[in-house]
């Protein structure tokens, strides 16, 4: 291995990420992979919020004041697009596990179709929230 | 055929069916608690209490709370061996993740217990 890579030293490279064009399945699994552990950092805040949302009226009436900030709810739009995101592409993941869909030209529709589903959701989860 | 891919000879095979079983899991929670919404839109904390505080409710959500730290437990421990090279490091951080989930799970079951 230390030998090979020694040897392949000189190879062209290209890690120029401003001149890759990322195929838009390479995109919708990045992000998939992306917004995963943005969920996964947002966690605590999660529990946090259900907690206070949960335990009586006083918590509850807190709750809902700081999210009537701009900036909480500009979060919240943040995270309806991470769930959104990690979701819609989680399920094309399933069907593709189940060969469903799994021609080039199909998973690029299907890449197509969680972009607009996950564009739709957030859409209407700003709508409602504002 | 699927019990035989699920014994100690492919410990990778349980991890990828127990991050697809999950995954589906919580994908119908998700569904039924944004029907349980549209359909109830409660709109101030006694109609939120009272959604969430039958016994069933309260099992279904931990279900999904299982589900969902088994999951990331899986998808975090792939996203390190794919991008942290140095196997301490790795391990380091692996643990500190795994203390978390555990008291993520504790405290979940906490604020469900108590609503």
């Amino acid at each position: 291995m230390q030998k090979n890579s020694q040897k392949n030293k000189n190879r062209p490279k290209n890690l120029n990420l401003f001149t890759i064009r990322l195929p838009i399945n390479a995109l919708v699994s990045i992000l998939h992979r992306a917004s995963g552990m943005a969920l996964f950092a947002m966690l605590p805040l999660i529990l946090l919020a259900f907690q206070y949302s949960a335990r009586s009226q006083q918590s509850y009436t807190k709750l809902v004041a700081l999210f009537d900030t701009w900036f909480i709810k500009l979060m919240l739009v943040g995270l309806a697009w991470a769930f959104s995101h990690h979701f819609f592409a989680g399920l094309r993941h399933l069907l593709q596990d189940s060969h469903w869909m799994a021609s080039l030209q199909k998973t690029r529709l299907s890449s197509r179709v969680v972009l607009w589903l996950v564009g739709i959701s957030v859409a209407i989860f700003s709508f409602v929230v504002w | 055929m699927l019990i035989q891919l699920l014994t100690n000879k492919y410990p990778g095979m349980r991890l990828w069916l127990s991050q697809r079983l999950s995954a589906i899991v919580m994908a119908i929670y998700i569904v039924l608690v944004v029907m349980l919404l549209i359909i109830f839109r409660p709109a101030n904390f006694n109609a939120w209490h009272a959604l969430m505080s039958p016994i069933w409710f309260r099992l279904v959500t931990f279900v999904f709370f299982v589900s969902l730290f088994i999951h990331a437990w899986l998808g975090v421990k792939d996203v390190f061996e794919d991008y942290i090279f140095n196997l301490k490091l790795r391990a380091y951080l692996q643990i500190i993740v795994d203390v978390l989930l555990v008291v993520y799970l504790i405290w979940s079951s906490f604020i469900l217990w108590n609503i």
